[in-house]
């Protein structure tokens, strides 16, 4: 359905806000306040970026927790802490949870928060699509973990799901239900704000920000929604086949009646190695932020971050079936898979030596942002190197479904991923709420999670090239297991403490800040658009819309290189920092009803699993909803006009005439 | 300016009244640049689906196959009947750009009905195919069929939804020239919707199992 | 805490741990070892497909991490407070980057050059036959054994009389009806030493994989798909294998080994194994044998017992193990239990508490009313179960004492 948003209009010089008088459908038209209601219908990307990150924080404590689990019942052989069954959910929603409830709104709530602040815009393309995104996300997460609940227990099938065992057949709770109707759910979510992020990324650029003049920052996110448009599908179609062969006995992956298992598996990769990408090209992003900001340099070698970006993103749909090389798909495959493998690590390698040729001749100061963007680089380069020893497929029938990939994909995801988007909260945290994160705390936080992440994940290559299987619930004695297990259980507990370490961070920083000077604008003397702006960020985002001349456009407002190529300062940073004082700028106003289609989405979810009229009461909800948010302007309703076209023609007719006038 | 974009830039400043306060980056609107997009992922939806069934068309447990039921010269006609309904899509926009919003109704509903016409073959189709022991579990082959069929036709439903829609909008006199724009995107979806079923048609279709 | 903390310190620290991993992944004597090759496809794999990668990788590892504590020792300040110098703006260089852009597509030729000379070594096979004496007639053996998963056992399939390859079961289609075999087997699969074996792979239910570290790499054992695979042993030995790839509830309850035996003795072992089950002659094992009949055949099946009219196991996989020679084979239950103690005595007290309640040992879905998965509480009595461990470790012959022993994982 194509829902047009329509336009914010302008107010006229002087008025601030604009309140609805008319109640619309069931809901009085929601206002601009400071209550809680005001989360539940804010459009701005700002508040929608913060409800990702601070979900997605509370999801990283679930998956915490199930890893946790995982790692009790592994502390030593015979573990009988969970038991096969309970162990194979766990391990599940494990993987479940930090993939798609974790890293992936995580790094939603940075391209929700920065990609509109780096390119010089006041909000995103569709800010009601934007909320609708999060509260459908919200809702899918929801959805998947009542699992636990009313399921029967979560899918015990893996994040991967193979079939058959998928089947209803070898799988009988309703968890791999929830599995497939959830992710469709989350799916939808991450569709939508990727078409939003892409055309806010596309045509909401501020004048002269050209492509080749978007932060760094901006671009991985660019290129990551591009890979979330075109890998979704694929495994929307994968959970709709199985959905049909689950619920309506469809005969896509039934053996028996001529069916391939392997269908499963091409659909799964061809999505799932794609999302690999999307889950370290953000936090690519992020540290190519901060390695220049706490260098004193520009990056190095931009158009080759940026190109071998879009390089990873072009290949990374040409890898899939390396993760087959034992499936039996035949030796041709086996090889044109395991070339195409090896020849993504150049881009990768690439961007490596460049944050290192950034550092390079730099001035490097190592707050706890630039601590964690550094180990991300160092972390993320051991699995990148293990992912090349296992490229060579014949190797790799030696090293797949071992510990041994176990340890490779979390250097990747937690090494790369996690370390990277936390250099990023530590890096931002002054821009988002006004205040530092502690460093103290911080200083604790990195190590404790650095040193109990290579404890964790360390010993997992010993222990899969000594042979030890995934996802197995247990071990007997005599393997050689024992050590390095307890050592892997040990360094979780480590994590789990740095963990808390940082929410304990969270309230301090927030306790202390009265008593601490402000950040200001630019704490780091940093880069990008965003540090030229008042810290927290005004509702309005930019006073005026800058006009950009160049790459790192704000830094370049406060220095410049003399003849010698020195930098000189030009202007200090309140010289040339916004106040975030402007009046009269207009922004959309809040809408219920995103939250409102979201909600009925879930109801059809349960009800295709239990009760197909309660899947028709969530389809009705979400089809009015739909339909009261097409007939509601993007913009508040005023006295003066009974249809949003007529109000909307007025509004582009004369923008500066429209609203409620004083 | 034939189509006045529905959806202008907001990040622009209230003061700067020197430039088209509209500008977008690319000069397309938001809107229609986000179906373009959103057109490029239906393209993997399809795709995979159109691979699902290309890998199982053989696949019939010793039953019948969906090719062994084809009504060829049936689908022909209903395929024809979904293909003119993009002339009269391209007409219904050519109207209402121009201002002639009572062609532009008539372009709409023909459009619709056309559409309508389709999604009735499918559904006569999709019963007689049932009657000759093709149904949605007969075997993995069938299954391919009626879902990638089947996810089509709910595409082109939803079209008429959003034809009807600018059908009811234009009798209420809200569609007018100035958000022609609004045909053109809905129009983008229903000729990728056509182009679609072209794609099936001679894939799924007129292509022999062999 | 300042912020100049040795972050080299704690490089180092990593480094240390890496190269100490593959340390003992060399040295360690674990039986799933994938750094201990014991016969040639793995020992190839080794040397040409897995070492020299390692290599590249450790050098490329130490190379860009020497240069990350150098750059961060070199370069590092505690503060900018009052410090107003700019280093020099470097925005790149285009010839370095290139250079190292070329760099990494060099060393990456080098390892796809490695992958494409050891991809045969695990794929392509030869045709090896040897003689093997069957009901007194010898045949012409290429060494072939039929690999089939079920949740969770393997089943090996050996075919002398009427011998099938890869495209007659890819023809034939349905791995849960396949051609009767000569001997059929679970958990253990005989070899003889020196010979390529070709496997075919398949699997009843679920994938399973199929994994025996010391001799190869894995292959999957996907339903309606048979794969080949291979393994070859050097020497007589007993080779530890575990199902990687995950099936279920038992999934690391799934084991198996390969046991190679010299040419004399597994022509021994077909002699004994092509066998009917031996006559139980003691009143215990005689009541077994009525227990069997009577509870058991629903699922198992003991040739010269009910081979005849047997047909389908009331099991999701369709199939149980075959227990002609349960007494044969030094491992029971999916391959997780030791038949025999290590003094060389039954395991009786295994054998029992299994047959008391399969459950407790190994975790199965026995649901009443549904498809069955694993062996299901059978409420026997304990009469009941002394009797049927009479029978079943009457059933074959015992292995050698170098099995049973080896069998045992401490």
């Amino acid at each position: 359905m194509a829902i047009t948003e329509k336009t914010p209009l302008e107010l006229g010089p002087g008025d601030t806000a604009r309140y609805a008088e008319r109640p619309l459908g069931v809901f009085t038209r929601p206002q601009e306040g400071r209550g809680w209601r005001d989360w539940l219908s804010t459009v701005d990307h700002k508040r929608i970026g913060i409800l990702y990150g601070a979900s997605a924080m509370f999801f990283f404590l679930v998956g915490g927790v199930e890893a946790l689990l995982i790692r009790l019942q592994l502390a030593a052989p015979e573990g009988s802490v969970l038991g096969a069954d309970v162990y194979n959910q766990v391990y599940t929603m494990h993987g479940v949870t930090m993939v798609f409830l974790f890293i992936m709104p995580l790094a939603a709530a940075f391209a929700n928060y920065f990609i509109p602040l780096q390119i010089g815009a006041r909000d995103v393309a569709f800010p009601r699509l934007n909320a609708l995104s999060y509260w459908i996300w919200l809702s899918g997460a929801i959805f998947l973990n009542t699992s636990w609940i009313v399921g029967g227990g979560g899918a015990d099938c893996g994040w991967f799901c193979y079939s058959t065992n998928s089947g209803v057949a070898f799988s009988p709770s309703h968890g791999v239900d929830f599995y497939a109707i959830g992710l469709q759910i989350l799916g939808i979510a991450s569709l939508v704000s990727s078409v939003n992020l892409i055309v806010t990324c596309l045509n909401m650029r501020a004048p002269g920000m050209t492509l080749m003049r978007m932060p760094v920052l901006t671009w991985m996110l660019l290129i990551t929604q591009f890979l979330l448009l075109f890998a979704l599908p694929v495994i929307t179609v994968a959970l709709f086949l199985l959905m049909f062969d689950r619920l309506f006995d469809a005969q896509f992956f039934n053996p028996d009646a001529g069916a391939d298992p392997l269908l499963w598996q091409h659909l799964f990769w061809i999505f799932g190695h794609p999302e690999v990408y999307i889950i370290i090209l953000p936090a690519f992003g992020v540290v190519s932020e901060i390695i220049p900001t706490f260098s004193r340099k520009p990056l190095f070698g931009y158009e080759f971050m940026v190109f071998s970006g879009i390089a990873i993103g072009f290949m990374g749909w040409g890898v899939w079936a390396h993760h087959m090389f034992v499936s039996g798909m035949g030796p041709i495959s086996v090889a044109a898979f395991s070339l195409s493998t090896m020849f993504i690590a150049v881009p990768t390698g690439v961007k490596v030596l460049n944050w290192l040729a950034t550092m390079w001749g730099g001035k490097l100061r190592f707050t706890v942002a630039m601590k964690f963007a550094v180990a991300t680089v160092a972390m993320f380069t051991i699995g990148g190197l293990s992912g090349v020893t296992h490229s060579v497929a014949p190797a790799d029938t030696q090293q797949t479904d071992t510990y041994y990939i176990v340890a490779h994909f979390h250097y990747v995801i937690f090494g790369g991923g996690v370390l990277g988007l936390f250099a990023g909260l530590y890096f931002w945290w002054p821009k988002v709420w006004g205040h530092f994160l502690n460093e103290r705390l911080g200083n604790w936080n990195f190590w404790i999670m650095l040193v109990g992440f290579n404890l964790t994940f360390g010993p997992m290559h010993i222990l899969g090239l000594q042979g030890m299987s995934r996802r197995i619930d247990t071990y007997a004695r005599g393997y050689g297991f024992e050590f390095w297990n307890m050592a892997a259980t040990v360094g979780s507990l480590l994590i789990a403490v740095s963990v808390l370490i940082f929410m304990w961070n969270v309230v301090k920083s927030k306790r202390d800040a009265p008593h601490l000077p402000p950040p200001g604008p630019d704490p780091w003397d940093a880069r990008s658009l965003e540090w030229s702006i008042p810290s927290p960020v005004p509702t309005h985002n930019f006073d005026t819309v800058p006009q950009v001349h160049g790459r790192d456009e704000w830094w370049h407002s406060k220095y410049a290189e003399n003849d010698e190529g020195q930098v000189v300062r030009v202007a200090t940073t309140e010289e040339a920092a916004q106040t975030g004082e402007a009046t009269g700028v207009h922004l959309p106003s809040p809408s219920f009803w995103p939250l409102a289609v979201a909600v009925g989405l879930p109801l059809i979810g349960y009800g295709l699993i239990f009760n197909l009229w309660l899947a028709l009461v969530g389809a009705l909800l979400t089809i009015a909803s739909l339909y009261s948010w097409a007939m509601e302007p993007v913009d508040d309703p005023d006295a003066a006009h009974d249809h949003h076209e007529e109000h909307h023609e007025a509004g582009d007719a004369e923008p500066d005439d429209e609203g409620d006038q004083p | 300016m034939s189509a006045e974009p529905l959806v202008a830039d907001h990040a622009h400043d209230v003061s700067d009244h020197g430039h088209d306060p509209h500008a977008t980056t690319t000069g397309l609107s938001h809107t229609k640049l986000a179906m373009w997009v959103f057109l490029g992922s239906e393209c993997l939806l399809f795709g995979g689906l159109i691979s699902t069934y290309l890998l199982y068309k053989t696949r019939g447990n010793g039953r019948t196959l969906p090719t062994d039921v084809f009504d060829i010269p049936f689908t022909s006609v209903s395929s024809f009947v979904l293909l003119m309904s993009s002339l009269t899509m391209v007409l219904a926009l050519s109207a209402v750009s121009r201002g002639e919003d009572e062609a532009g109704r008539t372009w709409l509903l023909a459009t619709a009905l056309l559409g309508g016409i389709f999604v009735g073959g499918q559904v006569y189709e999709f019963t007689s195919f049932v009657r000759e022991g093709v149904a949605f579990t007969t075997n993995p082959a069938s299954s391919a069929f009626f879902t990638l069929t089947g996810f089509h036709g709910v595409h082109v439903s939803l079209g008429i939804v959003m034809l009807m829609s600018l059908f009811v909008a234009s009798v209420k006199g809200k569609l007018t020239q100035r958000n022609a724009e609004t045909v053109e995107i809905v129009g983008l979806y229903w000729h990728f919707v056509d182009i679609v079923w072209i794609f099936i048609f001679t894939v799924i279709y007129l292509i022999p199992a062999d | 805490m300042r912020t100049s903390r040795p972050l080299n310190r704690v490089l180092a620290w990593v480094l240390l741990l890496f190269v100490a991993a593959i340390a003992t992944g060399c040295a360690s004597d674990a039986e799933l070892d994938t750094f201990a090759p014991q016969g040639p496809i793995a020992r190839e794999l080794h040397s040409r497909g897995v070492l020299p990668v390692f290599w590249i990788a450790a050098v490329v590892f130490v190379g860009i991490t020497v240069a990350m504590v150098w750059l961060i020792w070199r370069h590092r300040v505690s503060s900018y407070e009052g410090d107003d110098q700019w280093p020099a703006q470097t925005h790149g260089h285009v010839p370095l980057e290139v250079g190292w852009t070329v760099g990494f597509l060099v060393t990456m030729a080098a390892v796809a050059v490695l992958m494409l000379w050891s991809l045969p070594t695990v794929d392509a096979t030869e045709a090896n036959t040897m003689e093997v004496a069957v009901d007194g007639h010898s045949v012409t053996w290429e060494p072939t054994v039929v690999v089939v998963g079920n949740q969770w056992w393997w089943e090996f399939r050996y075919y002398f009389s009427d011998q099938v390859d890869l495209a007659d079961l890819r023809a034939h289609g349905d791995a849960k009806t396949l051609p009767p075999a000569d001997i059929v087997t679970s958990g253990q699969m005989m070899i003889p030493t020196g010979e390529e074996i070709e496997l075919i792979i398949t699997s009843r239910d679920v994938i399973h994989s199929f994994w025996i570290p010391a001799l190869n790499g894995k292959r999957d054992a996907v339903p309606n798909r048979f794969s080949p695979w291979k393994i070859e042993a050097s020497d007589p030995g007993f080779y530890f294998g575990q199902c990687t790839e995950f099936c279920g509830l038992s999934h690391s309850r799934m084991r198996m080994q390969t046991v190679a035996l010299s040419p004399a003795d597994f022509q021994a072992w077909v002699d004994d194994t092509t066998q009917d089950a031996t006559e139980p002659t003691d009143p215990a094992a005689l009541a077994g044998l009525e227990v069997f009949s009577g509870i058991c055949t629903s699922c198992h099946v003991i040739e010269g017992v009910n081979d005849d009219v047997f047909e389908r196991a009331d099991q999701a996989s369709g199939a149980a193990p075959n227990l002609t020679h349960f007494a044969n084979r030094s491992t029971f239950a999916g391959a997780i239990f030791n038949t025999y103690n290590a003094d060389g005595s039954l395991n009786r007290v295994q054998l029992e508490a299994w047959l008391r309640n399969p459950g407790d040992l190994k975790a199965n879905y026995t649901v009443p009313g549904e498809q069955y998965r694993g062996m299901p509480d059978l409420d026997l009595s304990e009469q009941q179960i002394d009797d049927l461990v009479a029978y079943l470790s009457g059933l074959g012959a015992r292995p050698a004492d170098w099995i049973i022993e080896a069998s045992q994982v401490e």
